[in-house]
């Protein structure tokens, strides 16, 4: 069963819809829900670090979502889904992620030319092959909406970056876990592609 | 006089061209990438690939979308005698196949040995539709195109075959595609929605008419509707083109189908016969479609073909001159038949075509030069046009 993880951070219809277009018939769960029939699981997010850290410890969902995560199953992380794969964020003072991944979660620099947030198209410089990227090629576009950025401490965890003003990980991997800071069910045909790519992983890379 | 490229002649009035600075056009220059940059020995092992990866699994090993016409038939020739595919053949008939075509079908699918799915649609929808199309993009054969490229889809998912393989990429004629980048054509419907379907969706084409068409049924148009993504995802559905996969040759292929299946060519109105017998034998009212194009663009067949002589070098430009010269921008003997199909009279028609004209083309609608007919002109459908009559009457 492919799974959309529902706490209450944001719309899931777009998330939803992708999935169902690619063929497949996600199920939206809650953190009340036992995730041993999930196969794929995904984390969809928008809104504050801050909140849905306490969110994620004030349940129990922390210790399900590590616990699915070391299970091998493959886990995707959007935007915010994505940011609480780190060990901490700083977005409404510091607190923890989930530490799938080690490193941060910080504010992008305003400057002359850089509004954040960045929202709308731009870019992913791919400098990683990984199985849920199989067909999409080298500086496609994909929507962005964020104002905060991660910061990975291990290079090999970077599978494609975005330039800016500065130049952040836009798409982050590890073992069976992949993140977007884009949002893959916004971006046509190439997020179509990522998320059925996805919904066929095994979780290996 | 139109701007032409200095290698092919085709004009600037023609779909997706550009020139660059030494006059050449992109149709040209993605040939030669064609020839010179691809791997096709690499390309032929990954259909190889292809085709196992979807062999005995299903019903069919896959879907051959069938005109009968010299690509798909050595589609079909390819794909059953070299590669020993189970295909399941599926024709659409969008209502003008000759007698010729129909005797070579049956040939082919005789001699190969083949299951075949034949689907004619309703003939008063596809008068409604080809005088809409007619109208709205001086194009009429919005029925054919549509039908064509997506009830084989539709048929794909009925017998839960995901793997359709078509024949020619559209890359040999125009650039809504190319060779370049290595990327490979998808049929898909992006596709569909990018050229084939001229911009027309069949919903759209349900608005379109429903408010003058008796007894319009919106299931009517289901043959020309592109199935839905999730339906041919749920399949797993794969449809690619074989000449993507192994460099397209018309004149080798157009040889070894003779040879091998007995297939024959025919008169094609407004075509030298001894040059081109290969080409668009399968609808007659290929005439009609390449007088409208003259008409509206300044070029017909006779230039397509020989752009593509010339571009594989093996015609001289004064040969491609004088036949478009002797042969280009006559008026076919089956005006007479479409007119009468759709129930209007040749002013209409003209002043329809005017409409849609390509600048800086200046068609001239007052040249009245005939066409020859062909040997079956005689034995084509008629409709008997009132208009005309009546015109003839008073």
């Amino acid at each position: 069963m492919i799974a959309i993880l529902d706490l209450n951070m944001g719309n899931l219809n777009s998330i939803y819809n992708a999935i169902y277009e690619s063929g497949f018939d996600p199920e939206i769960v809650t953190k009340d829900d036992d995730l041993s029939e999930v196969s794929h699981l995904v984390f969809p997010g928008v809104g504050h670090f801050n909140a849905a850290s306490k969110n994620i410890y004030d349940s129990t969902i922390d210790k399900t979502l590590k616990g699915y995560a070391a299970s091998g199953r493959p886990l995707m992380g959007i935007c915010l889904g994505m940011q609480l794969f780190m060990e901490t964020g700083t977005e409404g003072g510091l607190s923890n992620g989930l530490g799938l991944i080690e490193g941060t979660v910080n504010k992008i620099e305003s400057r002359k030319g850089v509004r954040v947030p960045h929202v709308g198209w731009n870019n992913a410089d791919i400098i990683i092959e990984h199985p849920v990227l199989d067909g999409i090629k080298k500086d496609r576009d994909f929507y962005f909406t964020h104002s905060y950025a991660v910061s990975c401490s291990n290079k090999k965890d970077v599978v494609a970056t975005t330039e800016y003003g500065e130049v952040f990980p836009c798409i982050i991997a590890k073992k069976n876990f992949i993140g977007f800071q884009f949002h893959p069910e916004k971006s046509q045909i190439n997020g179509l592609k990522i998320i059925e790519n996805f919904c066929r992983w095994d979780g290996a890379c | 006089m139109l701007k032409r490229c200095n290698k092919c002649g085709l004009p600037e009035t023609y779909e997706t061209i550009e020139f660059n600075n030494e006059g050449v056009c992109n149709i040209c220059t993605q040939n030669v990438y064609k020839r010179e940059k691809i791997d096709w020995d690499s390309r032929e092992a990954m259909f190889g690939d292809i085709i196992e990866e979807y062999r005995g699994k299903y019903d069919y090993d896959c879907i051959v979308p069938f005109s009968g016409g010299k690509d798909s038939t050595y589609t079909l020739w390819k794909l059953v005698t070299h590669y020993k595919v189970k295909p399941l053949v599926v024709q659409f008939n969008h209502g003008f196949m000759r007698p010729t075509l129909n005797e070579n079908n049956i040939k082919t699918f005789k001699k190969l040995g083949v299951d075949v799915v034949s689907f004619t649609p309703n003939w008063k929808i596809v008068k409604r539709l080809m005088l809409e199309a007619l109208v709205r993009k001086g194009d009429f054969c919005w029925h054919c195109h549509t039908g064509i490229f997506s009830y084989p889809m539709h048929i794909a998912i009925k017998y839960n075959v995901p793997l359709i393989i078509w024949g020619e990429p559209s890359s040999e004629y125009t650039a809504y595609y190319d060779y370049k980048d290595d990327e490979i054509e998808q049929v898909d419907e992006t596709r569909f929605n990018r050229f084939v379907n001229l911009g027309i969706t069949a919903e759209d084409m349900y608005g379109m008419i429903k408010d003058d068409t008796d007894g319009l049924d919106v299931r009517d148009l289901n043959p020309y509707t592109y199935p839905k993504l999730r339906d041919l995802k749920k399949l797993g559905y794969r449809s690619i083109c074989l000449g993507s996969y192994i460099p397209w040759n018309v004149k080798k292929q157009s040889e070894l189908i003779q040879n091998e299946l007995g297939w024959k060519g025919d008169q094609v109105e407004g075509m030298p016969w001894d040059v081109y017998p290969y080409e668009k034998i399968e609808c007659s009212m290929q005439g009609v479609r390449d007088y409208i194009k003259y008409l509206k663009r300044g070029y017909g067949r006779v230039t397509q073909m020989t752009a593509l002589d010339l571009r594989n070098g093996v015609m001289d430009k004064e040969v491609a001159d004088r036949l478009i010269e002797e042969y280009e921008g006559k008026k076919p003997r089956s005006l007479e038949l479409f007119l009468g199909y759709l129930g209007i009279s040749e002013d209409e028609f003209n002043k329809v075509v005017a409409k849609t004209v390509v600048a800086p083309f200046k068609p001239d609608f007052d040249s009245n030069q005939w066409c020859e007919k062909t040997w079956d002109f005689d034995q084509w459908y008629k409709e008997d046009n009132t208009k005309i009559k009546e015109n003839k009457g008073a």
